[in-house]
Formats: C-alpha cells, sequence, structure tokens
C-alpha cells in the first residue's frame, strides 16, 4: 500500500489554468454548470442551490474535488479524483465539466486541468492506475480521453439512464507507464500550442 | 496526392464534426480563417484534439501514409500550424510533399 499523501486543500497550480478545492460557496455555480445542455453526459446532480450545498459539504476527505480557475482567478469548470484505493494503487477522475466554454476557447483548459490531475494521481498520491466510464455518446470526451493515452478496457451495455433512455458506457483506464510515454508529451503539445503564435 | 483544396475540406469538414456535437447556440463559425487554437481561437482544447485526430486519420486515408501533427516538428513551425486552417493547410501539404 502506498503511503503517499496530499492534502485536499490545497491548490493544484499550473500555467493556464489551476485547481482550488470545492467549496460550498461554489454551490450556485456548479449547479448553474450542471443544468447546462453541455453537462447532460454527467449524473443527475442536485435540484436547488441548498441541494448542491449539501452534496459539497458532503464530499469524504479521501475525495479530492476541485474547481478549475484561469489563473486570474475567474472559475470555469470542475475536476475530480474520487474512487482512491490505497491498497490496490487505483483512482478514478471524473465530473468532469468545463462550464464557461467561451472562457476556454484557445486555452488548454480541460489539457492542463487534467495534467494536473494525473500529477496529483501519478506523482503525488503514487497511484499506478486511474479509469472510469464515460457515456458512449459522448464522442468527443472519448475521443480526447483516447488520445491522451486512456485504453478502451470494455463496454457496460445500458448502463446510464439520460433523459429516461439507456446509454451503453466505455470503460477506459490509463496506466502509469501509459500517462508518461504517451499522455505526458501530448499534454505538453497541446499546451505549448496554446503558447504559439 | 492531397491538393490544397482536398485538405482544406478535411480539416472543414472536421470542424463540422465538433458542430454536430454541439447544441444549436453553440455553433461554430467554421470558415477557412477560422482560428483553431491560441489567442482569439474558437477551439477548447478538447475540440482541437477532435480536430487532431479526425484530421490525422482522414489525411492518412486519402493519402495512404500517417502524418503527425503533434510532434516536435509542429511546435518549431515559425508559424504555428493550429493558428487557423490556413496555416494547417498549409503545413499538411509540407508534410505531404516529403517523402513517406
Amino acid at each position: 500500500m502506498s503511503q503517499a499523501s496530499f492534502p485536499n486543500t490545497e491548490t493544484l497550480r499550473g500555467e493556464f489554468v489551476n485547481l482550488r478545492p470545492l467549496a460550498v460557496d461554489d454551490a450556485e455555480l456548479t449547479l448553474g454548470w450542471r443544468n447546462a445542455n453541455r453537462a447532460r453526459f454527467l449524473n443527475a446532480g442536485a435540484a436547488s442551490v441548498e441541494q448542491q450545498a449539501k452534496w459539497i459539504a458532503g464530499r469524504p476527505a479521501s475525495e479530492y474535488n476541485y474547481i478549475i480557475e484561469l489563473t486570474d482567478g475567474q472559475p470555469i469548470g470542475m475536476l475530480s479524483l474520487t474512487g482512491i484505493d490505497r491498497a490496490n494503487r487505483h483512482g478514478e477522475p471524473g465530473r468532469f465539466l468545463i462550464g464557461d466554454e467561451a472562457a476556454a476557447q484557445g486555452v488548454p483548459a480541460a489539457v492542463e486541468a487534467m495534467k494536473l490531475l494525473y500529477e496529483l494521481a501519478f506523482d503525488k498520491l503514487e497511484l499506478v492506475r486511474v479509469c472510469g466510464i464515460i457515456a458512449a455518446n459522448n464522442t468527443l470526451m472519448i475521443k480526447w480521453q483516447k488520445y491522451l493515452g486512456m485504453k478502451e478496457e470494455g463496454r457496460l451495455r445500458n448502463h446510464l439512464s439520460q433523459n429516461g433512455q439507456f446509454e451503453d458506457a466505455v470503460f477506459l483506464g490509463l496506466l502509469v507507464e501509459e500517462y508518461r510515454k504517451t499522455s505526458l508529451p501530448r499534454m505538453n503539445f497541446l499546451i505549448a500550442a496554446a503558447r504559439a503564435k | 496526392m492531397l491538393n490544397q483544396a482536398a485538405v482544406q475540406e478535411i480539416i472543414l469538414q472536421a470542424l463540422n464534426n465538433i458542430n454536430d456535437e454541439r447544441g444549436p447556440d453553440e455553433q461554430l463559425t467554421v470558415g477557412l480563417d477560422t482560428r483553431l487554437f491560441g489567442a482569439d481561437a474558437v477551439l477548447d482544447s478538447l475540440s482541437l484534439v477532435s480536430v487532431i485526430v479526425d484530421v490525422e486519420a482522414a489525411v492518412s486515408d486519402a493519402a495512404g501514409r500517417d502524418i503527425s501533427l503533434t510532434d516536435d516538428r509542429a511546435m518549431s513551425q515559425s508559424v504555428s500550424p493550429f493558428t487557423d486552417v490556413n496555416a494547417l493547410t498549409a503545413y499538411i501539404l509540407l508534410l505531404l510533399s516529403e517523402p513517406a
């Protein structure tokens, strides 16, 4: 079992975005994002600001839940690392949403946010694997995750209910060696592309 | 050999593929001068990856050879290939003009 640890109260800092811990004060903002059409692939969330605040307050200490902020402090999305199994050294990235797409245009916000989360998972917590599911009809996200190194490990039939219809989920996984060989260089390329003139 | 018009069409189709995933009020304006990534660009990094993956696949199918748009060479260009559709077209034609 890995003894590596990292406080989930600390902000993870990047060049274009930071991941700062989710707070109860983010309830109204995050509820607005979750109610938008672009969040249709996430699980159904709270119905009110009060419920969202209660949900945030109830996150277990084992989870890492973040707001994605531009470096000027503007919040644009959210991302989490949950389901951390210290004995088997794996975890699940999820609750990934760019809520303010306009603010993310031309900025490698999603890719740097995921890079910061992978650094947390693989470097700080010394996990050897991250994995999770994506709705099979979320084709853009599946394409993105596979480009960044994730491998498809299975398909869960009728696993998700979306607007009254059942949808398959694709199960994706990434090993630490794949992260270092594939994900990291590609993430660095995309971040560099945003710097280029 | 793919010509300029054919490469442009492949890139524009990749951009239209993104619009297929978006709602009516989230459509990208797609054209030859559409700025792809960086300052004043229309794509976020999720969409840029979609364009890269779709364009690499379509060019490889049409030209019968693989190309990579995301290597060190792409980043060493004086003008980033991801500035706009015209810059990406020019970079792909450069790659295709060289021996496989």
